[in-house]
């Protein structure tokens, strides 16, 4: 039993020392060595290519792209703008991988000292980490409390640095620069959805996202927040405000006058010094000090927006819809909601996570679709349903330059057309049925309030059914995300139709495709088979039986007491 | 045995083949950037010569692209903009064109009072190419009342990623230590706008003007290479122009310049 747990209380004993170290000296990785070349060769250079070019094998079916070492451009860093990684940070990738990439972690598959080895190898890809071998760290001592108030003003410097021109009004990463933006090689690359933080590729904790901040993502559109990016750089908030106040008056009086271009020239001088230290210079101490003030500034605005887009996204990953968690369509009396209803408010969506399809040509390595939620109620007739996904793009016909095939975002909801009898009883294959076929409801952008049902039976083997039931859609696209509401009649005259009844668990998958991302045919987001069942109709009767065996149990009672007071007398 | 000696063969000349092959593509990439000496002497240059010429295009002249304005179209669809990288005016002269010298050892000190600026007006860089000495500070100008950013995609130098929101009229960037060129700089924002410079260690480059015309002036006398880069054109790094300066001289050196083969 021990020796099972040797491992992890060495591994335990090693990061506990490795951190203990990080403190006192950020670079503490070993001198590069054999083993590094050997391990990378063996587990990293299939990717990032045995010179460390991120010219790998593999590479071409990645995106994004794994990094290319040789230009010491590292995304994920504790270090400010322009500085190398510290050796703990390329260990941490190493060892947790990067959400959201093809970028494993390696934490199971190599011993931490093989990837401390590692981290020493790929260093000599790049000279930079020779000539800085002290990079400065980002200061988090000065954190500001995730509260409502600093939500508040983090959500207007969202606005302010111009965050909305990428990422969007609400963060989905749908601003109107996204389709056009690429990385430092060229190559396509998307903003992150704010609203996803379990997408994020360095973590999603408030720390992780301040530092993104302050040390840029290096090799991507996205800016380190440098001094003079923020408005008035070099004043206080007070003086900031005061600043304001003049630049809004019509006239200004001789002083105001005076007042104002000091501000300015005060602002002057902090830029003056900021580009100073860019450029190399080392600066005397009343200098260092006006620069920390102007940047103590910078720091907190930085914090509130950290707090911000933290608040965009839940806590964690929703749960997948099993268990707990399964679509259970919710009964009611009269009229099922239409698209827009305050009633869809009151339900918990249940998550459907999505993958790219790669089981078969054209594959979609890279998907850019999460997941769809969805919402159900039913009543005596009919059943609704409301489908949320998000989409960074509205593509409702766009035609993809290699393959001159029309593209545009859509999704199918697939169930089985005969509902199996039990839970042993075998589905239809997952990707779109085979032998036993499959019912689909397909929609598609460019006609957002038309469901089309078909039947399939393989992935290249879909019709439309002749006989289309009276299904009822509607379909919108708003700040990165679609909502669709279908409805249908539980039942329909079609033998190829599903047929609804409540308190049968119904299999259900997804398919989705983003039009922008070069999603067509098989090329598209999928889901294996989940469940989800019609709740029973709350039955009448609970108004009868619990009052009921209330009102036995109490009779029970006093019929006990009157027997042992009977029994005392 | 003898199935396993040919495979052996062939793998061996397709070597011989591929080998070469990727060198020189290698050497093209090199070839594309700006050449600089090793080092540079500042000195007093009395009575130097000049080197003037004109850049002509040779070939079709291809229709100028018309960019596809995505957004903010109140501020950069005002005007029609067009694809800026090649900008051919009356008689064929061709603009934007880098013309300097190669093997310059020492000459007039690179003027570091100089403040070259790059303009965002209407989603677009203006000038298209720019010239920055080392160490001098670029200032951007933003006029647009729209966000940008500036992007400069430096490999020498480190890159530069700055956002220059509305409310910041004029940004100066820090000067950069090494000699490099040419880099492009680029808005993420507005992907379509582009433009490139050159980070120079001696005073002896110019960009040609909407006549096609360069001028390099106090050059001491002497034989020099003269080069050139383009855009669309490429360089003559390969075979660059010797042209002797004789004190107090004028010479003129004039090219002729067709699309890069791709």
């Amino acid at each position: 039993m021990i020796r099972r747990y040797q491992n992890t209380i060495f591994l335990t004993l090693l990061l506990a020392l490795a951190s203990v170290f990080s403190v006192a000296d950020a670079q503490n990785a070993p001198e590069a060595s054999e083993e590094g070349k050997r391990v990378y060769e063996k587990s990293c250079a299939h990717c990032h290519g045995t010179e460390g070019r991120g010219d790998g094998s593999a590479a071409e079916n990645l995106l994004p792209r794994p990094r290319d070492f040789t230009r010491g451009l590292y995304k994920i860093r504790s270090t400010e703008t322009g500085q190398v990684p510290t050796d703990q940070d390329l260990f941490d990738i190493i060892t947790e991988g990067m959400p959201g990439t093809s970028m494993p972690g390696w934490d199971t598959s190599l011993s931490a000292n093989e990837r401390w080895e590692v981290v020493a190898y790929i260093k000599t890809f790049y000279d930079g980490f020779k000539e800085n071998t002290a990079p400065r760290q980002i200061d988090l001592s000065g954190k500001i409390a995730y509260a409502e108030q600093s939500i508040e003003t983090g959500k207007a410097l969202y606005t302010e640095l111009g965050c909305v021109e990428c990422h969007g009004n609400v963060g989905r990463g749908d601003g109107t620069s996204a389709p056009t933006l690429t990385d430092e090689w060229g190559f396509q690359t998307w903003p992150a959805n704010l609203a996803q933080g379990w997408t994020f590729r360095g973590g999603s904790e408030t720390e992780d996202i301040f530092k993104r901040f302050i040390g840029g993502i290096a090799g991507s559109p996205m800016p380190a927040f440098e001094g003079d990016s923020f408005l008035h750089f070099g004043l206080t908030s007070e003086e900031s405000k005061r600043l304001t106040e003049l630049e809004n008056k019509d006239e200004m009086t001789e002083a105001e006058d005076e007042e104002s271009a000091a501000f300015y020239e005060k602002m002057d001088a902090a830029v003056d010094i900021a580009l100073r230290i860019t450029e190399g210079e080392t600066l005397n101490a009343a200098d260092r000090q006006s620069f920390n003030n102007a940047m103590k500034v910078v720091y907190e605005k930085s914090w509130h927006l950290a707090n911000y887009v933290k608040s965009l996204s839940p806590e964690k990953r929703p749960e997948p819809a099993i268990g707990n968690n399964a679509l259970r369509s919710q009964y009611i009396g009269g009229e099922l909601p239409t698209l827009g209803d305050a009633a869809w408010e009151t339900l918990k969506a249940s998550y459907f996570p999505l993958v790219g399809q790669v089981i078969l040509e054209p594959r979609q390595f890279n998907p850019t679709i999460d997941s769809v939620n969805v919402k159900s109620f039913y009543n005596d007739n009919e059943v609704a349903f409301l489908f949320t996904w998000d989409d960074r793009t509205h593509t409702t016909a766009s035609e993809d330059e290699e393959t001159g095939k029309m593209l545009e975002d859509a999704v199918a909801i697939q169930f089985p057309v005969k509902v199996p009898q039990g839970p042993t009883a075998p589905k239809p294959y997952f990707l779109w049925g085979g032998r036993l076929p499959v019912y689909l409801w397909y929609w598609k952008a460019s006609a957002p309030e038309q469901v089309t049902e078909l039947t399939a039976k393989g992935i290249s083997n879909a019709e439309v059914q002749a006989v289309q039931s009276d299904l009822q859609a509607e379909g919108t696209y708003t700040d990165g995300q679609y909502n669709l509401w279908v409805k249908r009649a539980l039942k329909t005259d079609d033998k190829k139709d599903l047929q609804l009844e409540p308190e049968v668990f119904v299999p259900i998958a997804f398919s989705a495709w983003d039009g922008a991302n070069g999603d067509v045919e098989a090329k598209r987001v999928i889901s294996s088979w989940y469940t989800f069942v019609l709740e029973p109709v709350p039955s009448s009767r609970r108004f009868i039986y619990p009052p009921l065996v209330a009102l036995l149990s109490v009779g029970a009672l006093f019929g006990l007491r009157g027997f042992a007071r009977r029994r005392n007398s | 045995m003898k199935t396993y000696m040919l495979a052996c063969l062939a793998l061996l000349l397709a070597c011989c083949y591929v080998m070469p092959t990727l060198a020189d593509h290698h050497e093209a990439g090199e070839m594309e950037m700006l050449q600089f000496p090793e080092s540079y002497k500042a000195m007093a240059v009395s009575n130097g010569g000049t080197i003037s010429g004109t850049v002509t295009f040779e070939g079709d002249v291809p229709e100028m692209k018309v960019l596809e304005i995505t957004k903010d179209e109140a501020v950069c669809g005002l005007t029609e903009k067009h694809d800026e990288s090649l900008v051919v005016g009356e008689g064929n002269a061709l603009k934007n064109t880098i013309v300097y010298l190669i093997d310059i050892s020492q000459g007039k000190a690179l003027d570091k009072k100089t403040k070259p600026e790059i303009d965002q007006k209407g989603c677009k860089f203006t000038p298209h190419v720019q010239i920055v000495p080392v160490g001098v500070r670029l200032t951007m100008l933003n006029n647009d009342r729209v966000n940008h950013n500036v992007h400069i995609f430096s490999s020498v130098n480190k890159p530069v990623n700055k956002q220059q929101t509305k409310n910041r009229k004029k940004m100066q960037l820090a000067g950069v230590k090494k000699a490099e060129g040419p880099v492009q700089m680029k808005c993420d924002i507005h992907g379509w706008m582009s433009a490139w410079l050159a980070y120079v260690p001696h005073p002896y480059f110019a960009v040609t003007d909407e006549m096609g015309k360069f001028t390099l002036e106090d050059v001491p006398p002497g034989t020099y290479q003269l080069g050139y880069w383009h855009e669309a054109c490429g360089t003559n790094s390969k075979e660059p122009a010797t042209v002797t300066v004789e004190a107090g001289g004028t010479v003129t050196q004039d090219f002729t310049l067709s699309m890069k083969k791709m």
